[in-house]
């Protein structure tokens, strides 16, 4: 049997495993291996109920449809059918994505999929128009974050659609819809597989279904806690004078230390997170694709906009509580006047330890030369032979 | 022995506030003539109970103590996981306290009684000096408050310990160390709840702040709870702990913070001037002290003039 737990948080996580992948390359391998293998397992219990009407399957079902890329890493283009069958987007037939597929069997892909494209296949029951992820995609292209998906250079360190997001399967162990429900819904809708879908992708939206804030955090940090990334960053704009935010270089070591980095290390969900303060409040689903910086305007980290933002968790904030920095640190050339309290404060620290360390050894190498012993008993702790010539008298 | 001005000074003031009959004031005198010239030898010579032998604190300093000791120790043990929360140590640490958000509540529970603590021994010293004055006992010199002599003291103390004085100091109720300790500990404290109450408070902190030092202010407070913390922590390990330990006649500790009592050798040694006190207001301290210099044959000779006339400037 397989590991229920296992497989549940590998489907309710796929984000940590895509965040740890992209850190190390010996997880990588180990959890690919560890997520295709419980797969395989799993797979034996699930019914493929895809249609394959496009005859991918004809080389995409073999587990070593693979190839070794340009930088050495082995890249698999395995489809299992069972898996797929219960990811969101099972009902979209492969060439709705993979539109540059004209042939079989194709050429080398170069394009990639386009995650703003329409699907042919299925429509929007609300507009009757072709499904897409256009709108979403267009707020992320006019974020910070926004690139196209075939970039080469600096363009390419920003995330991509599927950075964040993978192909999510449903969780198995998820609630039904209750029987009563069921039972009225069929009245009309007559198909119990239909509705059961219906109930679950519904009631999956009413309830939050946001990451948690130490996956927020992760997710954020697997691009702004790379040295390297930081460092192209810092290089291409002071190559080409453009502007940078002021904590850039920080953002994650000084969250981390804040207030809310603790909170947040602890497990605490009150406690702001990146996309809380950088995220606009309204449409959260949709502010948290279209991310700007804080020397945007429309941005809530921007000087003008703190103040509503902080209010969003902290009332009684005011436009002084908005100037206390959430991205604390003591490099100099981030926060001179803490940068020097720091030193002050560690300088005291070590003349005052120092110093009566050094008077204690100082006042006890001079009574002990006047014959004071350590203990008292027998009525005194003045026993010993004075080498200033006066003693107890016996 | 010959007392110094400043001795004559605390022996006067104290036969008066107590108001004692000729007879005793006579006692007195005839006892201080009668002390030997060398104070070392003094406390050299007295028999003292490791416990305690002249009471020092009263109930209410000690009960003040063992709050703060408890209090003190508490919220290092609770905050140093907060703060440290990196650290190898924190988590164990939280866990043994039953998770951070446990340790959270201890560290800001205990807080509240440290505060307790530092509002009661204010209120105490308060009301305890305004008793004293009204009742004519109040003497500046008796108190924590500081003065030029404890920088001179500190001067002659380190001149003993280094071989080029006779004898340490004669110095008060209160020695220039245990000052520094008592004001480094109400800094510390002060600066402890202002920055807790920054970090419960921050909103209430920022609206009452002008602009231009609200943002610094929390910056500071934010630096200065944990360094703070590790100062005091380093402070009382190394130095109060010494003093109250580890120094030669201390070992393995005092026990006035129980007893409210000190030992007599101790009280000469350090405190003379209050001992002098002790010797006004006790008058079986006096027998007994008395006894012991007859014991031991360390009377001086009578003066020939009066007490009056003895005052000379301390070597």
């Amino acid at each position: 049997m397989i590991n229920k737990k296992t497989l549940y948080l590998s489907h309710r996580h796929p984000l940590q495993i895509q965040t740890a992948v992209q850190k190390r390359s010996y997880p990588h391998v180990f959890l690919t291996a560890l997520l295709i293998g419980l797969t395989l397992l799993y797979i034996q219990d699930v019914q493929a109920s895809f249609s394959d009407d496009e005859g991918c399957l004809i080389c995409h079902k073999y587990p070593r449809m693979t190839r070794v890329t340009e930088d050495g890493a082995i890249r698999s283009y395995y489809v299992m059918p069972g898996v797929f069958a219960n990811t969101v987007h099972r009902n979209v037939p492969c060439r709705d994505c993979h539109s540059y597929i004209k042939e079989l069997p194709h050429r080398e892909v170069k394009e990639g999929v386009q995650c703003n494209s329409e699907c042919h296949s299925v429509k929007n029951p609300a507009t009757g128009k072709q499904f897409s992820h256009k709108g979403i995609y267009d707020a992320y292209k006019g974020s910070v974050h926004g690139r196209e998906k075939n970039t080469q250079g600096i363009e390419s360190d920003k995330p991509y659609c599927i950075t964040c997001h993978t192909n999510p399967i449903y969780d198995p162990n998820e609630a039904g819809p209750p029987k009563h429900i069921v039972d009225r819904c069929v009245l009309c809708h007559e198909d119990q597989k239909f509705v059961e879908q219906w109930y679950k992708h519904t009631s999956r939206r009413i309830r939050d279904v946001k990451r948690s804030s130490e996956e927020i955090v992760q997710l954020c940090s697997s691009c702004h806690e790379d040295k390297k990334l930081i460092d192209r960053h810092v290089k291409h704009a002071a190559e080409n004078n453009l502007e940078l935010g002021k904590k850039f270089k920080v953002a994650v070591e000084s969250y981390e230390e804040s207030f809310h980095g603790k909170l947040t290390n602890y497990g605490f969900q009150g406690t702001a997170n990146c996309l809380d303060c950088h995220a606009k409040e309204d449409n959260y689903y949709k502010s948290v694709h279209e991310i700007r910086p804080s020397r945007d305007p429309l941005s809530p980290t921007h000087k003008d906009n703190r103040v509503e933002t902080c209010k969003r968790c902290h009332t009684r904030a005011d436009s002084n509580y908005a100037g206390i920095d959430p991205h604390p640190t003591a490099l100099a050339d981030d926060g001179v006047f803490r940068h020097y309290a720091e030193k002050i404060y560690d300088l005291i620290s070590y003349i005052t330890i120092l110093g009566l360390v050094g008077l204690s050894m100082f006042e006890t190498f001079g009574r002990r030369r006047d014959g004071v012993a350590f203990r008292l008993r027998k009525g005194t702790s003045w026993r010993r032979k004075s080498k200033r010539g006066r003693d107890r008298v016996e | 022995m010959k007392l110094s001005v400043e001795a004559k000074s605390v022996l006067e003031t104290s036969m008066r506030q107590n108001r004692i009959s000729d007879d005793e004031r006579k006692d007195v005198n005839d006892l201080i003539s009668s002390l030997p010239d060398d104070r070392v030898l003094l406390y050299k010579n007295v028999v003292s109970n490791p416990i305690g032998d002249i009471y020092r604190y009263s109930l209410h300093i000690r009960i003040q103590h063992m709050l703060t000791f408890v209090t003190f120790l508490t919220l290092a043990f609770t905050g140093l996981p907060i703060h440290f929360f990196n650290a190898f140590w924190a988590e164990p640490m939280n866990t043994f306290l039953g998770g951070v958000e446990i340790t959270r509540v201890i560290h800001r529970t205990i807080a509240v009684i440290m505060i307790f603590t530092m509002v009661y021994h204010i209120l105490t010293i308060t009301l305890g000096s305004i008793v004293r004055i009204k009742q004519g006992l109040f003497d500046i010199r008796r108190t924590m408050i500081p003065l030029m002599k404890d920088v001179r003291d500190f001067r002659d103390d380190l001149l003993y310990f280094a071989g080029k004085r006779d004898q340490r100091p004669e110095m008060d109720k209160f020695m220039y160390k245990q000052k520094i300790h008592y004001f480094a500990a109400a800094f510390g404290n002060t600066v402890m709840i202002v920055s807790g109450s920054s970090f419960l408070f921050p909103e209430l902190w920022a609206s009452i702040l002008p602009e231009s030092i609200a943002a610094h202010f929390q910056e500071l407070m934010r630096l200065s709870h944990p360094h703070e913390a590790l100062l005091a922590l380093l402070v009382i390990a190394f130095w109060h702990w010494y003093n109250v330990h580890l120094a030669p006649g201390r070992f393995p500790m005092q026990w006035t913070f129980l007893t409210g009592k000190i030992t007599r050798e101790h009280q000469i040694e350090e405190h003379f001037h209050e001992y002098l006190r002790n010797l006004v207001e006790l008058p079986e301290e006096r027998e007994l002290l008395c006894d012991m210099l007859e014991s031991r044959e360390l009377c001086s000779e009578p003066p020939a003039q009066s007490n009056a006339d003895l005052v000379t400037e301390e070597s």
